[in-house]
């Protein structure tokens, strides 16, 4: 397989906390592939790394030793502003706690990712609009985060990583603070919306209602992949979309 | 695939600049929406600006209409340039009286276009009822009456020439000299024209009511002739208190001041002179600026406190939103000057907040007997003062938030 | 939402009504003119005075040799008399009863006179008639020593009569002269300015502070300037002067030197204050001026500027 049918390489990545008295040890020795199209779940204990895996991999966080490449560049050694743009442009977030600006509206909070890519403002909010539309929170464009229901909140969380058509999506246990119903709907429209051809999504969670929506499910503990469920073929991992029942 | 991924970097790159402009113009909506999100803390923001802006303003401005009274009665006598007086003279009231000879000693200097005579002196005045009160009394030249009240309220200055009469000022007539109430601890009946005094077992018949700017004493305030003065005034040697000098037109101040002194032997100070030296006075020995000085910095010092403290408060409270705004690819530069904006629009919000609340505080106290004189320099002062604030309270903010690791996003 | 735009309006608000105040506060206060334009000097340098109006022949105290009772006043103010007029009498009732002693004195001794003479011409028919006889057995020498020495002191008598009457004459005069002192006269002609004594007052002999009635030559005033002696260096006899009324700088008049006081005095107020107050010394000068141009009156203050050498090149020495 070329490298470039692979959104994440990661080669022997360690990081090590130094926490002043004790060094803690988060990765030892990380190597996972994510091919474009995979839905890759991390799973494990907490504390088990899971979280530093996906900074390093969203690019927040610098690995201490080992190699990642998140689309074939090089994150380690790329420039503070090369970085900055990286993440702009190729990385969507989405959050456990949501991380919705309170003092914005749906759709200004979905346009954030937008305008720091440089839109204008209100073709930044239309196009959130019509986005927000998409995950079926149309009537709701103008409502502040308060005045939503979680999983609504999550709904834009969702679409706020992926208005600027980001190539990675990471989410940090995206169904953990909603209830089993919405948050199967929040992965089914995960799998839906976001997932493509062209693009790769990580999600952290171990939330095991969800993990059948994975592609494939790394199982972490101690910060090393002890084990990798599911098939390596993009191919097969590869999804039609799927109506969400709603 | 890689290439074309490649190729959208270069030209990512090259309109990097560009990008980042419109960024910024956008991201400042954002952040005036960060900072207003949070009424309450918005408003304490403001709040404390606001009192610290007040303070800085309020307590200077009643600092200067105190220390402005301390000369006032040489402002109100706006018509000589110079004042001539005896040479160890400190300030206004510290009479040392001349003799009567200087006053045409004076005249005879060249650059002198005139020269008037003036008595200034304490005296006690008997009232209605027997009570006796400290009164400022002003002898003005007989002929010309130079040096009079700014502002007459009933009656002439000229109606001095007539016999015995004098001139009081408004609020001693309405207060300090008013005639006891025929009810019991009712106020005051203020003197009228007609009525008369009994200065130092004078007879003195009250010709005038004038306005004059507040004494630093605020005692009332006499005038009468020169002639008139010194016959109230206790028998001494001398009585001439100042000597008021015109100079001619075209004439150099400075150079006919240094003439009087070389030709007299006494002091001469033009009229900034004579109330900066009178100011000065004050300000070293009494005890009223370090006093001022104090509250002004508690003012300082508490509304740096509480707006310096809401400000970063509420950037730590913003701070993984600050975070995700940081991972999602927003630059330190971005973030630095969202933060100088809000603390910009807090500080402007509160400084102009600030100084309205003191004009409407002078404002409402200007018909009272308190000091107050609010200056386009206590403007820029507070200006300043608030501004430091905002430097500091935003300052430590961006610190805070330069340091911020974006990898906290992902922690619970 | 309100408050987003609220507290931005308010704080311009708060701003310019600040900004308002600061104007309107700090107008410059209003000057308070000169009720009458000060006088100032038409010279480049010069020396200013105070000056007081008198007649040419300064003014003269009326004073009395003789205290005594004012019995009638003949002059009242504004009166003009000539040199020898009466201005008022004393009470006189005493010397003229004592003239009348006087008179009869001398009536007294001039009777004395005649009764002597009688007695000499007894005696000189006695000593004829005993000279003439021839016989001088016919009279003893002693009858005739007798009625020649009889004759001797008749003679004497007769002269001693003759010089009480001159006695008498002169005390008469000597009353006389008493009663013409008891009115008092004008010595020169002029202008009563001032009466201070009436009918019935007692008025003192000697120099009073006020005096009884003022006399002077109202024909060509005086101004009598006095000059700060620490000025008086810098006065010059042929220099220009002017002097302004007090009170309407538009009344001046051009002086001329008439004298200068060869005594520098002590300097008096002239507020009218009798109480001297100041210890400085006056260099006095006296200007005479047309008196048509101004209407002064004596005694009346005028400020006097008088042209004076530049001093600001060598500079007045400080005191």
């Amino acid at each position: 397989m070329d490298s470039s049918s692979f959104a994440v390489r990661c080669r022997n990545v360690i990081k090590v906390y130094d926490t002043g008295s004790q060094k803690v040890t988060a990765l030892n020795g990380i190597n996972l592939e994510i091919a474009l199209g995979e839905l890759m779940m991390l799973v494990g204990p907490s504390g088990c790394g899971k979280t530093t895996l996906i900074s390093i991999i969203a690019g927040i966080l610098d690995q201490d030793d080992g190699y990642c490449e998140v689309f074939g560049e090089d994150l380690l050694n790329m420039s503070i502003q090369r970085k900055l743009n990286f993440r702009a442009r190729n990385i969507g977030f989405v959050f456990q706690a949501f991380n919705l600006l309170p003092a914005l509206n749906a759709a200004e909070n979905v346009s954030i990712p937008l305008i720091i890519n440089g839109m204008k403002r209100a073709e930044a909010e239309r196009k959130a609009a019509t986005l927000l539309e998409q995950v079926g929170l149309g009537a709701r464009v103008t409502a502040l985060p308060s005045e939503l229901s979680g999983g609504q909140q999550q709904r834009v969380a969702i679409a706020r990583a992926l208005v600027h058509s980001p190539r990675l999506i990471v989410c940090d246990e995206p169904t953990s603070s909603l209830d089993h119903e919405t948050g199967h709907r929040v992965m089914a429209l995960l799998k839906d919306v976001a997932l493509h051809k062209d693009r790769a999504l990580v999600i952290v969670t171990h939330d095991a209602r969800i993990f059948d929506f994975a592609d494939r499910i790394a199982k972490m503990d101690d910060g090393c992949i002890v084990e990798v469920k599911g098939a390596t073929n993009r191919n097969l991992s590869f999804h039609q979309p799927t109506r969400s029942k709603r | 695939m890689n290439t074309l991924v490649r190729c959208q970097f270069s030209l990512h790159d090259k309109l990097k600049l560009s990008l980042a402009i419109r960024e910024l113009k956008t991201m400042n909506h954002i952040a005036i929406k960060m900072l207003m999100g949070d009424k309450g803390k918005y408003l304490g923001i403001v709040m404390g600006l606001t009192f610290a802006s007040l303070i800085m303003t309020q307590q200077p401005a009643i600092f200067l209409g105190l220390m402005s009274r301390s000369y006032s009665f040489i402002s109100d006598v706006g018509l000589p340039d110079i004042w001539v007086m005896d040479a160890k003279v400190q300030f206004i009231d510290d009479i040392k009286p001349l003799q009567d000879t200087e006053l045409y000693r004076v005249r005879g200097i060249s650059g002198v276009k005139w020269a008037m005579p003036m008595y200034k002196g304490l005296l006690k005045a008997r009232l209605v009822d027997g009570t006796f009160q400290t009164c400022n009394v002003v002898g003005l030249d007989d002929a010309t009456l130079i040096g009079g009240p700014p502002v007459m309220l009933e009656g002439k200055l000229a109606d001095l020439r007539r016999s015995d009469g004098i001139i009081v000022d408004i609020d001693g007539a309405t207060d300090k000299l008013g005639k006891p109430s025929p009810i019991p601890g009712g106020k005051t009946i203020p003197l009228k024209v007609g009525d008369s005094l009994e200065l130092n077992d004078h007879r003195a018949i009250i010709v005038g009511i004038a306005k004059v700017t507040r004494t630093f004493q605020s005692q009332p305030v006499i005038y009468t002739t020169y002639s008139r003065a010194k016959s109230y005034a206790p028998k001494e040697r001398k009585l001439l208190s100042f000597v008021l000098v015109k100079a001619k037109p075209g004439q150099d101040l400075t150079e006919l001041t240094r003439r009087i002194r070389a030709a007299t032997g006494l002091a001469a100070y033009t009229q900034k002179e004579f109330m900066s030296l009178t100011y000065e006075y004050f300000m070293h020995n009494t005890g009223i600026p370090i006093n001022f000085g104090i509250s002004v910095l508690l003012g300082f010092i508490v509304g740096a406190a509480i707006a310096g403290q809401t400000f970063y408060n509420s950037t730590l409270e913003n701070l993984r939103q600050f975070g995700v705004l940081k991972a999602m690819g927003t630059s330190n530069w971005i973030l630095l000057r969202m933060i100088l904006l809000q603390a910009v629009l807090v500080g402007t919000i509160g400084y102009g907040l600030g100084v309205g609340l003191t004009a409407i505080f002078g404002y409402s106290m200007r018909h009272s007997i308190l000091a107050f004189k609010f200056t386009w320099e206590l403007l820029l002062f507070s200006g300043t003062g608030v501004s430091l604030i905002c430097i500091f309270a935003a300052l430590i903010s961006i610190i805070k938030v330069i340091r911020l690791e974006p990898a906290i996003v992902f922690k619970g | 939402m309100q408050i987003k735009y609220t507290l931005p309006i308010l704080a311009v608000a708060g701003f310019l009504f600040a900004a308002y105040t600061v104007v309107n506060s700090n107008k410059p206060i209003p000057v308070a003119a000169a009720v009458a334009p000060p006088s100032s000097a038409p010279f480049k340098s010069f020396i200013a005075g105070a000056g007081i109006v008198e007649p040419k022949s300064r003014n003269i105290s009326i004073g009395t040799p003789l205290p005594g009772i004012v019995k009638t006043l003949v002059v009242k103010v504004g009166d003009k008399v000539k040199a020898g007029a009466p201005l008022f009498y004393l009470d006189d009732r005493d010397t003229r009863a004592e003239l009348a002693v006087k008179l009869a004195d001398l009536a007294k001794a001039k009777a004395d006179v005649g009764i002597e003479k009688a007695s000499l011409v007894d005696t000189k028919t006695l000593s004829n008639l005993a000279e003439a006889i021839t016989d001088r057995r016919a009279i003893s020498s002693e009858e005739l020593l007798k009625r020649r020495n009889a004759l001797l002191i008749s003679t004497a008598k007769l002269d001693s009569a003759k010089a009480l009457v001159q006695q008498a004459e002169a005390a008469l005069a000597d009353t006389q002269t008493t009663l013409a002192r008891l009115v008092i006269e004008a010595p020169i002609d002029g202008e009563v300015l001032q009466v201070n004594i009436r009918p019935g007052e007692f008025a003192q002999a000697g120099a009073l502070t006020t005096p009884l009635l003022v006399l002077g030559n109202m024909d060509q005033l005086h101004v009598r300037v006095d000059i700060d002696e620490n000025d008086a260096w810098r006065f010059a006899k042929n220099s220009m002067a002017v002097a302004f009324l007090r009170g309407n700088r538009n009344f001046k008049a051009d002086l001329t030197l008439a004298y200068v006081e060869p005594f520098v005095v002590p300097k008096k107020s002239l507020t009218g204050d009798s109480t001297e107050r100041v210890d400085t010394r006056v260099l006095q000068a006296l200007y005479s001026f047309e008196r048509n141009q101004l209407p002064v009156y004596v005694g009346q203050q005028m400020d006097v500027f008088i042209e004076a050498k530049d001093s600001s090149d060598n500079g007045g020495a400080p005191l």
